[in-house]
């Protein structure tokens, strides 16, 4: 489409306000869909997966409508783009949409259509090896993981996004092209708490974290900052008011009270706490967001911390295939990880893992009281065993 | 940092055109950056909303919520709009010369 000149005219930047347009709002989605999905809007009858990443849809008209989902890295470019738009154009009379997990999905209304789609999608390869339009994503498998800006684009992360995202989904691409878990599997990845995204609400969670407190400049910070912001920002009180030598204002923070959130740094740019070796990753599991048999769940923190070993995360893909693998292995069928790990209950699942438990992972904020335990119900486990003995408890 | 020249003095200016030191603002500032934020005249009610949120941040270091602001000096959000077209923030905050706002903007 060129820059429009007809109707309106070019953008004068003398006169900003003459001829502009504003709250038009997102153009309906109703424009944008296949005739056969027009036809049979809120007519479904039934679908099926026929095989990972095809869905067949069949209406009370008795047509049919096959989607093909695929994977996609979400950061992408303008020429894959119109790659995507070429594949819609020739398969699927223009069409195609994203899901919610951002991959790519192209319908088409024939069996002949879809085999044709298939064969050309998987053939599809960049030039260093990896497939552009994996086909999977369906059914009990590890679909696309919601991820965030990372350092393409943000200025608090902790961590990288897109480079964490692909070394993980490199590991768990079997899963994407299959259908072999106890039910689905939910990956989210945020490289900071402020955890745009899914990460409190995902099986298993990887976020960005810091171990080290903000460095106060305390030459700008007056200039740069509405001081009183930064200090409400503290979700532990441990900022505030100060005075430099030469009267300036300015905030001091306590460090021990710190645990290095950021959100100062969110309020106020001369609070800077990024760090090479202080910052690395926490892996969280268990939270899902659906109703299905049970409630919505938060996911807890497992990992307290892993280094940031880029490109490739080694240690981070490790630690998500022990949980991964240790899941498909005892749960049962339907379950979602966090419905096993509370069946089996959190200290069989470290063991059953083989994750270590360590201080970190006990809850110390405010409504922290409700996570301990307040039963003598529980299961005896190796480590606890280990500290039974340390503690010269129980013989063995 | 850049710095421009306003009325004969020097003033610097982030790469958003906010001013890096609050206390560095006159008058002469916000007329300024008022053709910069699509303004051409800054009337008695600008003048009203400027003057405003310097008072407001002198007293408490930060800028009042949009709600305090409007029913402080009257004007609804709209006509607030209709003055500053880029809005409070980025208008009328450069505009009084108050610190570049913060947060998930
Ligand atoms: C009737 C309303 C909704 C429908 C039909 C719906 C449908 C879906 C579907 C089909 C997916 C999976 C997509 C995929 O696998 O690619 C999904 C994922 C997701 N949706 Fe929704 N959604 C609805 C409302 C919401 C709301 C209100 C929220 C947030 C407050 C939300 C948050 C999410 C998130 C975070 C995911 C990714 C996590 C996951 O799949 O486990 N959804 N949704
Ligand atoms: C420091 C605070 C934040 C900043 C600077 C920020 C910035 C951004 C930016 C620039 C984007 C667009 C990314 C892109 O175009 O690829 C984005 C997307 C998004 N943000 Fe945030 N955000 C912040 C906080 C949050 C929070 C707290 C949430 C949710 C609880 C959130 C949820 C989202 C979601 C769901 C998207 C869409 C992602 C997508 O569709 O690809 N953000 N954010
Ligand atoms: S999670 Fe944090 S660092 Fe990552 S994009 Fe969101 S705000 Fe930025
Ligand atoms: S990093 Fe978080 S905990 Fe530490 S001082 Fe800033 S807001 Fe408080």
């Amino acid at each position: 489409m060129a820059l429009s000149k007809e109707r309106l005219g070019r953008y004068n930047p003398e006169k900003p306000q003459e001829n502009r347009l504003t709250d038009l709002g997102p153009r309906h989605f109703w424009e944008f869909f296949p005739p056969v999905i027009q036809e049979n809007y809120g007519k479904w009858l039934y679908h099926d997966i026929l095989e990972p990443g095809i869905l067949a849809h069949v209406s009370e008209t008795g047509a049919k409508v096959y989607t093909v989902r695929c994977g996609a890295a979400r950061f992408m470019t303008v020429q894959h783009v119109r790659e995507i738009c070429e594949i819609a154009d020739k398969y699927c009379k223009g069409y195609v949409r994203f899901t919610t997990r951002n991959n790519i999905e192209f319908l088409v209304d024939s069996i002949e259509g879809l085999e044709a789609l298939k064969k050309d999608l998987e053939s599809r390869k960049f030039a260093g090896g990896s497939f552009k339009f994996p086909i999977g994503g369906t059914g009990a498998g590890i679909s696309n993981i919601v991820h965030t800006q990372g350092y393409i684009h943000c200025h608090t992360p902790a961590t990288d996004a897109s480079s964490m995202v692909k070394a993980v989904s490199d590991e768990l691409f079997e899963y994407f092209k299959g259908m072999t878990l106890p039910a689905k599997l939910r990956v989210s990845m945020a490289c900071c708490l402020n955890m745009c995204g899914a990460v409190h609400c995902s099986d298993i969670a990887l976020l960005g974290y810091h171990r080290k407190p903000p460095i106060v400049d305390h030459e700008y910070i007056s200039k740069l900052c509405e001081i009183p912001l930064a200090i409400a920002a503290c979700p532990v009180g441990a900022i505030s008011p100060d005075k430099t030598e030469s009267g300036k204002k300015t905030v001091k923070i306590k460090s021990e009270r710190c645990m290095f959130c950021g959100n100062c740094y969110t309020m106020c740019q001369a609070l800077p706490l990024s760090d090479q070796e202080g910052d690395g990753v926490t892996i969280l599991a268990g939270g899902k967001i659906s109703n299905r048999i049970s409630d919505p769940k938060f996911s807890k923190v497992v990992v307290p911390w892993l280094p940031n070993s880029f490109p490739r995360f080694p240690e981070v893909v490790e630690n998500v295939k022990k949980i991964v693998e240790a899941y498909a292995k005892g749960a049962n069928k339907y379950e979602r990880l966090g419905d096993w790990a509370e069946r089996i209950g959190w200290e069989r699942f470290f063991e059953q893992c083989g994750l270590e438990f360590t201080e970190h992972l006990i809850d110390d904020y405010r409504l922290a009281y409700d996570t301990w335990r307040t039963s003598t119900q529980f299961k005896f486990t190796d480590a606890a065993w280990e500290v039974s003995k340390v503690a010269g408890g129980i013989e063995e | 940092m850049a710095s421009v020249n306003i009325a004969g003095r020097e003033v610097e200016l982030d790469e958003d055109g906010f001013m890096v030191n609050p206390d560095d603002w006159t008058e002469d500032c916000a007329k300024y950056f008022a053709s910069g934020e699509g303004i051409n005249e800054l009337n008695d009610d600008h003048w009203k909303v400027i003057h405003y949120l310097r008072d407001y941040y002198k007293q408490f270091q930060i800028a009042p919520m949009i709600r305090k602001l409007c029913k402080e000096t009257g004007c609804s959000l709209k006509y607030i709009y209709e003055l500053f077209p880029s809005g409070p923030a980025k208008g009328s905050c450069k505009l009084a010369g108050l610190p570049k706002p913060t947060g998930c903007v």
